[in-house]
């Protein structure tokens, strides 16, 4: 199948006068913008992609630099990963296509100040996108690409069977706030405790990565992420004993009514195997009650293969308030 | 190792008043003036090849890590495949192995060996 398909693309690429245009681009079906409060979320997962031809489509569209960056790494499984990484994160913000289609090579990336990816849209050939933000995490069976319009976004996702070398509570203690480390304390079923502190950690991770500003901007003990109506009448109720979704808030460890901003989360659980984090900046006009809910349209993807999206039964939100919506 | 230890928070909280020097100077405590002889601070500072061996078996010994990767040049994340987690929990295994608290500005810049054993190897505080 996949010989077939090489055969029709070098023939279109033959037939074209403009190779830009026609060799990664029309591979790429196109998608509408994600709209305000909108969170689109791309995932890969490493195993499902095993074709040599394939990945040697994808380095094609990776700049020197990149490319670069993987040979100068060791082992391939690393390198894979890499190389995916960069792939979806280049072909995930080509589908978004305004007037044009955008060759996912000719997208030019930068670092803020603080060393957070975004997309260097002055020096691209398509002056004329909109300011898209994204972040990725990967594990190695799975990476993510998280888009939103007009909005800092930062995701982490983690796989849930993860064992620290540490000891959780020894970690949480050195690392996380008084506060967290108490709801952890409380857990006494391991698997629940090693659970509950994956969630933790991509929700804190993917604030930090929202922020943009590195892990020292915002150490991980001086704020707490936490359930709303955690301390329901001075009851500590565990997250994993509330029943309906909670929503996720996040606040100053010194201070608890001292505001972080206007932050939104979403929290799930993947194909039973996996909990992603996303953090959003919340939408000021809204309001600062804090009960919209995140529009989140999940698609798995093979770039130049095949996209969908996410099956119903492969994901549960666990936090925050969202709508899932469904293919578009 | 543990009387060293219980010193620690003693010493980070110690608060010394700025005063004249008409004040008794002999008041303050004898363990600061001691920290501040230049003989002092230079013997409290560990080789730096003992600290490279140290650092290279810290990491050899984290499970994820395949220890024939491991070398004095290996960066966290590019050759060892770790990522931000396996990387504070490094830090952390290092903090144990050393007998002092990284801040976590520093933390995070340590994303290699060769970071880890510099930071090391400059801090007086390391044992």
């Amino acid at each position: 199948m996949n010989l077939l398909r090489g055969k029709i693309s070098s023939v279109m690429n033959i037939n074209c006068c403009r190779r830009n245009l026609f060799s990664a681009s029309s591979r790429l079906p196109a998608v509408p913008l994600p709209a305000k409060k909108e969170v689109h979320f791309w995932y890969i997962l490493p195993d499902e992609v095993n074709s040599a031809y394939l990945l040697d489509q994808y380095l094609e569209i990776l700049s020197p630099c990149e490319k670069e960056n993987i040979f100068r790494m060791k082992g391939e499984l690393l390198k894979k990963r890499a190389l995916l990484a960069r792939t979806l994160v280049r072909t995930t913000l080509a589908r978004y296509q305004t007037n044009c289609q955008i060759d996912p090579k000719s997208l030019k990336f930068r670092k803020n100040s603080y060393g957070k990816p975004e997309v260097d849209w002055q020096y691209s050939d398509d002056w004329s996108l909109p300011p898209l933000h994204f972040n990725i995490s990967h594990t190695s069976s799975l990476i993510a690409c998280g888009v939103t319009v007009d909005s800092p976004i930062g995701i982490d996702v983690e796989d849930k069977q993860r064992r620290l070398k540490t000891n959780i509570l020894a970690f949480a203690r050195r690392y996380f706030t008084l506060h967290e480390l108490e709801m952890l304390t409380g857990i006494s079923d391991p698997e629940t405790q090693q659970h509950e502190f994956i969630k933790l950690w991509t929700l804190k991770e993917a604030y930090v990565k929202a922020l943009g500003k590195g892990f020292s901007a915002s150490p991980f003990n001086t704020f707490t992420v936490r359930s709303r109506d955690y301390n329901k009448k001075g009851i500590c109720h565990a997250p994993h004993l509330i029943s309906e979704v909670p929503e996720i808030i996040i606040e100053s460890s010194g201070d608890p009514n001292k505001p972080l901003g206007n932050w939104k989360f979403v929290l799930l659980e993947l194909l039973g195997s996996h909990y992603a984090a996303i953090c959003m900046e919340q939408d000021m006009i809204c309001g600062g009650n804090g009960r919209v809910a995140i529009n989140l349209s999940i698609r798995k993807t093979i770039p130049f293969v095949e996209d969908g999206c996410i099956s119903e039964t492969d994901v549960v939100v666990i936090g925050g308030l969202t709508t899932l919506l469904g293919s578009a | 190792m543990a009387a060293k230890s219980a010193l620690q928070p003693l010493l980070k909280y110690l608060r010394v008043p700025v005063q004249p020097l008409s004040q008794n100077i002999f008041s303050i405590s004898p363990h600061l003036f001691r920290r501040f002889s230049t003989e002092e601070v230079r013997g409290c500072f560990l080789d730096k090849s003992e600290v490279a061996d140290r650092v290279i078996s810290v990491v050899k010994n984290f499970e994820k890590v395949n220890p024939s990767k491991v070398n004095p040049n290996a960066h966290f994340q590019n050759d060892l495949g770790l990522d931000s987690l396996d990387s504070v929990e490094i830090v952390m295994a290092l903090e144990e192995e050393f007998g002092f608290e990284i801040p976590d500005n520093e933390a995070d810049k340590i994303n290699s060996i060769n970071l880890a054993v510099d930071f090391i190897a400059s801090h007086p505080q390391a044992k």
